[in-house]
């Protein structure tokens, strides 16, 4: 599960990035959180992954403060952030067999790596070619196969799908999909409304670091996303 | 994991364009200084050969003892072997300083003065290419060694796995710097391999263990670059930015600080210029020359033999008066020219100090000092060669005078006296032993674990609280 409470983000210069947030992502749930740039999502993921120490409150991963214990806390989270951008000189092969081998799954095998980047749709000719030659979907696709092999119960995502073409966007939301449905928490912060509307189980908006809504699924139905989306983008405005 | 994080940046190194260039253009250059420094090397010694060869027959040549006493013994300087690696300082000074009864000696011609182009650009030799071309290398490997990952978000991706930020410093360090390692060594041992085969290249087991102390400074004086980058890779957000720190810290390491801490001590410690002291020197010979010309004729005028008296009792009078006093003489002038040469030696020897000392807070200083030390080709070795040719000189001149007022000619008959080296006493010199040139390159070696631990340090520290975002 994946948690904030009142958690509170002030920077040196007296920026408030995040305000008292709270939420939970439940095992088996996919969150979208929305905003606009600077409304606090990535300043967020930053806290749960803690990249950044919080000024109040608390992140917690599977009831784990990050804060007080951050590398066990790191066993239980996969990040895929919005540009994937691995090792260039090493192949697939080689990026998943390192960042396996530092989330502590040591005894994965060649095989292992093609069933999962199998499983994100990378093509088999892919998978021993330099990274820095691939396009940016393929490189969201290895992102993701990362993800899938360590295998943690929480996935953090970073405006994963921006710049992806409509089928590569597609074959990422089916994999997000099969992942909740193993009972994993994705947490995904987005502007890609109409990919979130298809795969989301809540969704939030995030405006100056606090949270104005927060709507599940259910309540969502009738109601146009595209339009919510843009009344809080004009209230931001205003 | 931290085998995992060397074995990743060991092999994303190599895998890189940049070391492919790296790795050829060390290879290319190494073993291009190795072979030019054997071949220098070889026709040192031939020269040198030469030189010592020639000197004899010249010596042999003179055809009385006076010509000898005048026109000097030539004491040649032996090349050293490692001067193919480090050429230090020989090349700037001389080579050859001529022992007479007249002069004080001085070591000239030196290979600058022969031919001044190489003064222009120096020499090409390992602890040149070691100090310039790989220390940019160390640069180019680290300038963007964290902050390149922060900017790429592999740093961020790696992070968010149970990975202690201590550990990834210290598995990029220990995997870039082999990596760096790689192009340094593999030539390098080819390098040895040559001078192993080499004919006429004969290095005894001393020889050996400096070699490896030259090398063990590389790979220390590297390290401070390595470290250097590493440290501003951590503090800084954009990759150019830390390289235009480092290349700006590169200069005033490599080239502003070395030259201005010579200038600096000039200015502060001032000494006398080698004109003055020679000005000196020569008012004193010729205040010498000239009492001495009335002391002769006023002994002579006092013990000029008497109407009937045997002139061959004079004459062996006058002989003995003569070489002894010819000794006085040449006693006073080396006794004074010894004088004013030790306190002008004190001085400069001060002013180097402080200009080695000031110089010493870069590396590159550092570097040049110790290798110059370990291959004796540095200052110190010069003016311990320099001061036992001095050391000679007066025992050169004592055999002279003597051998010259026994043999002086009353006849008048010009005959020629055969000119008897035996046992003319030759000049000695021992090179420095290691152990002394070890205890004497012992703050170069201070300064740069002291330079790695510092940026090391800063790095790790600037590391663990880094925003990695």
């Amino acid at each position: 599960m994946i948690e904030t409470i009142e958690l509170t983000k002030r920077y040196e210069d007296g920026l408030l990035a995040v305000d008292h947030l709270s939420f939970s992502v439940q095992p088996g749930e996919i969150f979208c959180m929305f905003g606009a740039n600077g409304a606090g999502k990535t300043t967020t993921i930053n806290l749960l992954l803690n990249f950044l120490p919080p000024s109040e409150g608390m992140a917690l991963i599977e009831g784990i403060d990050v804060t007080k214990e951050p590398l066990r806390s790191k066993d239980f989270v996969s990040f895929v952030s919005e540009n994937v951008t691995l090792y260039g000189n090493f192949t697939a092969f080689q990026n998943l067999d390192y960042f396996s081998k530092l989330a502590g799954k040591r005894k994965l095998t060649k095989i292992d790596y093609a069933k999962a980047l199998t499983s994100v749709g990378l093509q088999e000719e892919a998978f021993d070619v330099r990274t820095k030659n691939y396009s940016k979907g393929m490189r969201q696709k290895l992102g993701l196969a990362i993800a899938v092999l360590k295998d943690a119960p929480n996935i953090l995502l970073d405006e994963p799908t921006s710049g992806l073409d409509p089928k590569s966007g597609q074959e990422f939301l089916k994999l997000l999909l099969k992942m909740r449905d193993e009972g994993k928490s994705i947490f995904m912060s987005t502007h890609d409304i109409f990919r979130a509307k298809l795969i989301a189980d809540r969704v939030g908006f995030m405006r100056k670091g606090q949270m104005v809504m927060l709507k599940t699924r259910k309540e969502l139905e009738g109601e146009d996303l595209t339009e919510l989306y843009i009344q809080y983008m004009d209230e931001r405005e205003s | 994991m931290l085998k995992d994080i060397i074995k990743k940046e060991i092999l994303e190194t190599i895998t890189s364009a940049k070391f492919v260039f790296t790795f050829l253009l060390c290879a290319i250059l190494i073993l291009l200084s190795v072979f030019t420094g054997i071949s220098n090397y070889r026709s040192d010694q031939k020269e040198y050969s030469a030189a010592l060869a020639l000197n004899k027959k010249n010596l042999e040549s003179q055809t009385s003892y006076a010509t000898l006493a005048q026109l000097g013994t030539k004491i040649n300087k032996a090349p050293q072997v490692l001067g193919a690696i480090a050429s230090g300082v020989d090349e700037a000074v001389g080579r050859v300083a001529t022992v007479n009864i007249a002069y004080d000696p001085n070591l000239v011609d030196s290979k600058y003065e022969s031919n001044p182009i190489f003064s222009v650009f120096g020499a090409l030799d390992l602890t040149f290419i070691v100090k310039i071309v790989l220390s940019l290398f160390a640069i180019l490997f680290t300038y963007d060694a964290i902050v390149g990952e922060k900017e790429r978000g592999t740093l961020k991706l790696t992070l968010s796995n149970r990975v202690p930020r201590d550990r990834l410093i210290l598995g990029k360090f220990i995997g870039g710097f082999v990596s760096l390692l790689i192009p340094l060594i593999i030539p390098l041992v080819l390098g040895m391999l040559i001078l192993l085969v080499s004919p006429n290249i004969s290095m005894s087991g001393e020889d050996w263990i400096r070699l490896l102390l030259m090398f063990l400074m590389f790979f220390l004086y590297l390290s401070v670059f390595f470290s250097l980058g590493l440290f501003v890779s951590a503090r800084t957000n954009r990759s150019s930015t830390s390289f235009l720190i480092l290349l700006f810290l590169w200069v005033i390491f490599v080239t502003v600080i070395p030259k201005l801490s010579v200038t600096a001590a000039a200015q502060l410690n001032r000494i006398p210029s080698v004109h003055e002291i020679t000005a000196k020197k020569d008012a004193f010979l010729q205040q010498v020359q000239g009492s001495a010309q009335k002391q002769v004729s006023d002994w002579v005028n006092q013990n000029r033999p008497k109407p009937g008296e045997d002139p061959k009792a004079f004459q062996g009078k006058i002989k003995k008066f003569l070489e002894d006093f010819q000794q006085e003489s040449t006693k006073k002038i080396d006794d004074n020219n010894a004088a004013l040469e030790r306190d002008y030696q004190l001085r400069k020897r001060s002013q180097e100090g402080l200009a080695v000392n000031l110089s010493r807070i870069s590396p590159a200083s550092a570097l040049m000092f110790s290798t110059m030390s370990l291959a004796r080709t540095g200052i110190d070795e010069h003016e311990r060669f320099l001061a036992s040719i001095r050391a000679y000189k007066p025992i050169f001149t004592q055999w002279a005078n003597a051998r010259m007022m026994r043999n002086l000619d009353f006849t008048g008959t010009g005959q020629n006296v055969k000119v008897v080296l035996d046992d003319m006493p030759l000049h000695k010199f021992e090179a420095e032993a290691l152990s002394k040139s070890f205890v004497r390159t012992l703050p170069d070696f201070g300064l740069m674990i002291v330079l790695i631990l510092v940026f090391f340090v800063g790095a790790y520290i600037s590391f663990l609280k880094a925003d990695v975002r």
